[in-house]
Protein backbone atom coordinates (compact mmCIF):
# COMPACT_ATOMS: atom_id res chain seq x y z
CA UNK A 1 0.00 0.00 0.00
CA UNK A 2 1.46 3.39 -1.01
CA UNK A 3 1.79 5.86 1.83
CA UNK A 4 2.61 9.47 1.12
CA UNK A 5 3.83 12.04 3.61
CA UNK A 6 1.88 15.29 3.18
CA UNK A 7 2.91 17.28 6.24
CA UNK A 8 5.88 17.24 8.61
CA UNK A 9 6.69 19.90 11.17
CA UNK A 10 8.91 20.37 14.17
CA UNK A 11 8.80 23.54 16.28
CA UNK A 12 6.50 25.60 18.46
CA UNK A 13 2.77 24.85 18.07
CA UNK A 14 1.44 28.39 17.72
CA UNK A 15 -2.31 28.62 17.17
CA UNK A 16 -1.78 30.65 13.98
CA UNK A 17 0.26 27.79 12.56
CA UNK A 18 -2.13 25.07 13.72
CA UNK A 19 -4.96 27.01 12.13
CA UNK A 20 -3.19 27.29 8.75
CA UNK A 21 -2.26 23.59 8.75
CA UNK A 22 -5.85 22.78 9.73
CA UNK A 23 -7.21 24.84 6.88
CA UNK A 24 -4.92 22.99 4.43
CA UNK A 25 -6.20 19.67 5.78
CA UNK A 26 -9.80 20.72 5.28
CA UNK A 27 -8.99 21.66 1.70
CA UNK A 28 -7.09 18.51 0.75
CA UNK A 29 -7.93 17.64 -2.79
CA UNK A 30 -9.69 14.31 -2.32
CA UNK A 31 -13.29 13.13 -2.20
CA UNK A 32 -13.33 11.95 1.44
CA UNK A 33 -15.02 14.95 3.05
CA UNK A 34 -16.33 13.08 6.13
CA UNK A 35 -12.91 11.62 6.86
CA UNK A 36 -11.32 15.04 6.37
CA UNK A 37 -13.77 16.57 8.88
CA UNK A 38 -12.74 13.98 11.44
CA UNK A 39 -9.08 14.43 10.58
CA UNK A 40 -9.37 18.20 11.10
CA UNK A 41 -10.96 17.78 14.54
CA UNK A 42 -8.37 15.20 15.63
CA UNK A 43 -5.57 17.34 14.22
CA UNK A 44 -6.66 20.35 16.29
CA UNK A 45 -7.10 18.36 19.51
CA UNK A 46 -3.77 16.55 19.37
CA UNK A 47 -1.87 19.62 18.18
CA UNK A 48 -3.30 21.68 21.03
CA UNK A 49 -2.25 18.96 23.47
CA UNK A 50 1.33 19.50 22.29
CA UNK A 51 0.90 23.27 22.50
CA UNK A 52 -0.51 23.11 26.04
CA UNK A 53 1.43 20.30 27.65
CA UNK A 54 4.83 19.78 26.00
CA UNK A 55 7.66 20.11 28.52
CA UNK A 56 9.76 21.74 25.80
CA UNK A 57 8.25 25.17 25.26
CA UNK A 58 8.64 28.83 24.35
CA UNK A 59 7.43 31.53 26.68
CA UNK A 60 5.69 34.40 24.91
CA UNK A 61 5.44 37.83 26.58
CA UNK A 62 6.72 36.30 29.82
CA UNK A 63 3.35 34.64 30.35
CA UNK A 64 2.08 32.35 27.65
CA UNK A 65 3.66 28.97 27.19
CA UNK A 66 3.71 27.47 23.68
CA UNK A 67 4.69 23.83 23.50
CA UNK A 68 7.29 22.58 21.04
CA UNK A 69 6.90 19.22 19.37
CA UNK A 70 6.58 17.35 16.10
CA UNK A 71 3.70 16.39 13.87
CA UNK A 72 3.38 14.33 10.74
CA UNK A 73 0.50 13.50 8.47
CA UNK A 74 0.63 10.56 6.09
CA UNK A 75 -1.98 9.48 3.62
CA UNK A 76 -2.62 6.17 1.88
CA UNK A 77 -5.45 4.80 -0.25
CA UNK A 78 -7.31 3.62 2.82
CA UNK A 79 -6.63 6.15 5.57
CA UNK A 80 -4.94 9.22 6.99
CA UNK A 81 -2.43 8.75 9.76
CA UNK A 82 -1.69 11.64 12.09
CA UNK A 83 1.18 11.59 14.61
CA UNK A 84 2.33 14.01 17.29
CA UNK A 85 5.42 13.72 19.46
CA UNK A 86 6.49 15.86 22.39
CA UNK A 87 8.55 15.88 25.53
CA UNK A 88 6.86 14.84 28.79
CA UNK A 89 7.99 14.15 32.35
CA UNK A 90 8.53 10.45 32.95
CA UNK A 91 5.77 10.41 35.56
CA UNK A 92 3.36 11.97 33.03
CA UNK A 93 4.42 9.48 30.34
CA UNK A 94 3.29 6.69 32.64
CA UNK A 95 -0.06 8.40 33.34
CA UNK A 96 -0.58 9.07 29.62
CA UNK A 97 0.23 5.47 28.67
CA UNK A 98 -2.24 4.16 31.26
CA UNK A 99 -4.84 6.57 29.98
CA UNK A 100 -4.31 5.43 26.38
CA UNK A 101 -4.55 1.82 27.54
CA UNK A 102 -7.88 2.49 29.27
CA UNK A 103 -9.24 4.31 26.21
CA UNK A 104 -8.14 1.53 23.87
CA UNK A 105 -9.81 -1.06 26.09
CA UNK A 106 -13.15 0.80 26.06
CA UNK A 107 -15.95 0.42 23.56
CA UNK A 108 -17.80 3.43 22.09
CA UNK A 109 -20.50 3.57 24.76
CA UNK A 110 -17.97 3.34 27.58
CA UNK A 111 -15.92 6.09 25.93
CA UNK A 112 -18.99 8.28 25.74
CA UNK A 113 -19.61 7.75 29.47
CA UNK A 114 -15.94 8.45 30.22
CA UNK A 115 -16.08 11.63 28.19
CA UNK A 116 -19.17 12.87 30.03
CA UNK A 117 -17.72 12.01 33.46
CA UNK A 118 -14.38 13.59 32.64
CA UNK A 119 -15.83 16.79 31.21
CA UNK A 120 -18.32 17.36 33.98
CA UNK A 121 -15.69 16.73 36.67
CA UNK A 122 -12.89 18.71 35.00
CA UNK A 123 -11.93 21.80 37.01
CA UNK A 124 -11.89 23.77 33.73
CA UNK A 125 -9.81 26.94 33.59
CA UNK A 126 -6.24 25.97 32.66
CA UNK A 127 -7.04 22.28 32.56
CA UNK A 128 -9.49 22.26 29.67
CA UNK A 129 -11.87 19.35 29.43
CA UNK A 130 -9.20 16.62 29.39
CA UNK A 131 -11.12 14.63 26.84
CA UNK A 132 -9.07 15.16 23.68
CA UNK A 133 -7.75 11.60 23.50
CA UNK A 134 -11.20 10.11 24.11
CA UNK A 135 -12.59 12.37 21.42
CA UNK A 136 -9.89 11.27 18.96
CA UNK A 137 -10.85 7.60 19.38
CA UNK A 138 -14.59 8.29 19.31
CA UNK A 139 -14.17 10.19 16.05
CA UNK A 140 -11.74 7.82 14.33
CA UNK A 141 -13.14 4.59 15.81
CA UNK A 142 -9.54 3.34 15.77
CA UNK A 143 -7.26 2.66 18.69
CA UNK A 144 -4.48 5.00 19.77
CA UNK A 145 -1.00 3.90 18.77
CA UNK A 146 1.45 5.27 21.34
CA UNK A 147 4.99 4.81 22.60
CA UNK A 148 7.49 6.49 24.86
CA UNK A 149 11.16 6.99 24.15
CA UNK A 150 13.59 7.94 26.91
CA UNK A 151 15.19 11.39 26.42
CA UNK A 152 17.21 11.81 29.62
CA UNK A 153 17.04 10.99 33.33
CA UNK A 154 13.68 12.73 33.90
CA UNK A 155 12.03 13.18 30.53
CA UNK A 156 10.75 11.06 27.65
CA UNK A 157 9.23 11.67 24.26
CA UNK A 158 5.60 10.64 24.00
CA UNK A 159 4.42 9.77 20.51
CA UNK A 160 0.78 9.32 19.58
CA UNK A 161 -0.68 8.20 16.25
CA UNK A 162 -4.32 8.13 15.20
CA UNK A 163 -5.51 6.51 12.02
CA UNK A 164 -8.60 7.89 10.28
CA UNK A 165 -10.23 5.59 7.76
CA UNK A 166 -11.29 7.20 4.50
CA UNK A 167 -14.30 4.90 4.05
CA UNK B 1 -26.23 45.82 31.13
CA UNK B 2 -23.95 46.18 28.12
CA UNK B 3 -24.32 44.01 25.05
CA UNK B 4 -21.39 41.87 23.97
CA UNK B 5 -20.48 41.98 20.31
CA UNK B 6 -17.33 40.29 19.02
CA UNK B 7 -16.72 40.15 15.29
CA UNK B 8 -14.71 37.48 13.54
CA UNK B 9 -11.66 37.95 11.36
CA UNK B 10 -10.29 35.76 8.57
CA UNK B 11 -6.88 35.92 10.26
CA UNK B 12 -8.22 34.52 13.54
CA UNK B 13 -10.80 31.92 12.50
CA UNK B 14 -10.37 30.13 15.83
CA UNK B 15 -12.41 32.83 17.62
CA UNK B 16 -16.19 32.72 17.23
CA UNK B 17 -18.41 35.69 16.52
CA UNK B 18 -20.44 36.62 19.57
CA UNK B 19 -23.64 38.59 20.04
CA UNK B 20 -25.14 38.74 23.53
CA UNK B 21 -28.06 41.16 23.61
CA UNK B 22 -29.16 42.41 27.02
CA UNK B 23 -32.35 44.00 25.62
CA UNK B 24 -33.71 40.86 23.94
CA UNK B 25 -31.91 38.08 25.83
CA UNK B 26 -30.85 36.55 22.52
CA UNK B 27 -27.28 35.23 22.73
CA UNK B 28 -25.53 33.87 19.68
CA UNK B 29 -22.20 32.17 18.97
CA UNK B 30 -21.15 31.64 15.35
CA UNK B 31 -18.18 30.20 13.48
CA UNK B 32 -15.48 28.14 15.16
CA UNK B 33 -13.96 27.96 18.60
CA UNK B 34 -10.48 26.54 19.18
CA UNK B 35 -8.44 29.45 20.50
CA UNK B 36 -5.60 29.34 23.01
CA UNK B 37 -6.50 30.48 26.53
CA UNK B 38 -10.09 29.42 26.02
CA UNK B 39 -11.28 30.43 29.49
CA UNK B 40 -9.91 33.93 29.04
CA UNK B 41 -12.22 34.29 26.04
CA UNK B 42 -15.29 32.65 27.60
CA UNK B 43 -15.08 34.06 31.13
CA UNK B 44 -16.68 37.44 30.23
CA UNK B 45 -19.47 35.56 28.43
CA UNK B 46 -20.07 33.31 31.44
CA UNK B 47 -20.08 36.33 33.78
CA UNK B 48 -22.50 38.16 31.48
CA UNK B 49 -24.89 35.21 31.56
CA UNK B 50 -24.62 34.94 35.36
CA UNK B 51 -25.45 38.65 35.72
CA UNK B 52 -28.24 38.56 33.17
CA UNK B 53 -29.90 35.55 34.80
CA UNK B 54 -30.01 37.12 38.25
CA UNK B 55 -33.26 38.82 37.16
CA UNK B 56 -35.92 36.13 37.17
CA UNK B 57 -38.14 37.92 34.65
CA UNK B 58 -35.43 37.91 32.00
CA UNK B 59 -35.65 35.40 29.15
CA UNK B 60 -32.66 33.81 27.45
CA UNK B 61 -32.43 32.35 23.98
CA UNK B 62 -29.03 30.83 23.26
CA UNK B 63 -28.31 30.10 19.60
CA UNK B 64 -25.18 28.06 18.96
CA UNK B 65 -24.03 28.07 15.34
CA UNK B 66 -20.54 26.66 15.74
CA UNK B 67 -19.34 24.40 12.97
CA UNK B 68 -16.39 23.29 15.07
CA UNK B 69 -15.43 23.62 18.72
CA UNK B 70 -12.51 21.95 20.43
CA UNK B 71 -12.96 19.97 23.62
CA UNK B 72 -11.79 22.85 25.84
CA UNK B 73 -14.48 25.04 24.29
CA UNK B 74 -17.05 22.30 24.93
CA UNK B 75 -16.26 22.62 28.65
CA UNK B 76 -17.02 26.36 28.45
CA UNK B 77 -20.26 25.76 26.57
CA UNK B 78 -21.23 23.22 29.24
CA UNK B 79 -20.57 25.89 31.88
CA UNK B 80 -22.96 28.21 29.99
CA UNK B 81 -25.63 25.53 29.83
CA UNK B 82 -25.26 24.88 33.57
CA UNK B 83 -25.84 28.60 34.28
CA UNK B 84 -28.95 28.47 32.11
CA UNK B 85 -30.17 25.29 33.83
CA UNK B 86 -29.86 26.94 37.24
CA UNK B 87 -31.81 29.93 35.88
CA UNK B 88 -34.50 27.61 34.52
CA UNK B 89 -34.73 25.75 37.83
CA UNK B 90 -35.35 29.11 39.49
CA UNK B 91 -38.26 29.89 37.17
CA UNK B 92 -36.43 31.62 34.31
CA UNK B 93 -37.40 31.05 30.68
CA UNK B 94 -34.68 29.45 28.58
CA UNK B 95 -34.49 28.28 24.99
CA UNK B 96 -31.36 26.70 23.52
CA UNK B 97 -31.07 26.17 19.76
CA UNK B 98 -28.14 24.30 18.25
CA UNK B 99 -27.54 24.63 14.53
CA UNK B 100 -25.51 21.89 12.87
CA UNK B 101 -24.30 20.77 9.48
CA UNK B 102 -26.26 17.69 8.42
CA UNK B 103 -23.05 16.27 6.97
CA UNK B 104 -21.46 16.28 10.41
CA UNK B 105 -23.26 13.58 12.40
CA UNK B 106 -20.67 13.72 15.21
CA UNK B 107 -22.11 17.09 16.23
CA UNK B 108 -25.51 15.52 16.94
CA UNK B 109 -23.86 13.12 19.44
CA UNK B 110 -22.09 16.08 21.00
CA UNK B 111 -25.38 17.90 21.52
CA UNK B 112 -26.94 14.79 23.08
CA UNK B 113 -24.02 14.71 25.51
CA UNK B 114 -24.55 18.38 26.38
CA UNK B 115 -28.21 17.66 27.11
CA UNK B 116 -27.34 14.71 29.32
CA UNK B 117 -24.60 16.59 31.20
CA UNK B 118 -26.45 19.87 31.74
CA UNK B 119 -30.02 18.58 32.00
CA UNK B 120 -31.23 21.32 29.67
CA UNK B 121 -33.33 20.76 26.55
CA UNK B 122 -31.51 21.64 23.31
CA UNK B 123 -33.37 21.97 20.02
CA UNK B 124 -31.41 20.81 17.01
CA UNK B 125 -31.71 22.60 13.68
CA UNK B 126 -29.94 21.96 10.41
CA UNK B 127 -28.01 24.87 8.96
CA UNK B 128 -29.84 26.36 6.01
CA UNK B 129 -27.41 27.59 3.37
Amino acid sequence: MDTKSILNYRGPFYIELISVFGSNIRNLNDPYSNARKKLFKIFIELSQNVSNYSEDFHVVNNIQRIGIGELSLNVSNMHYEFTTKNLVKDADAKILSERCELINASDYLRLRDLKREQRINSPGEKFGARIGLIQAVMLSKNKLDYYTEKFNENFSYFSLTVKIDKH
Amino acid sequence: MENIHITSSPTTPYFPEVDFNAQTGVCELRGESYMEETYKFYLPLLNWLKDYTTKADNKVELNVKLIYLNTTSTKCILDMLEILKTFENNGGKVKVNWFYDKNDPDMVDEVEDFEAESGIKIELHEFVN
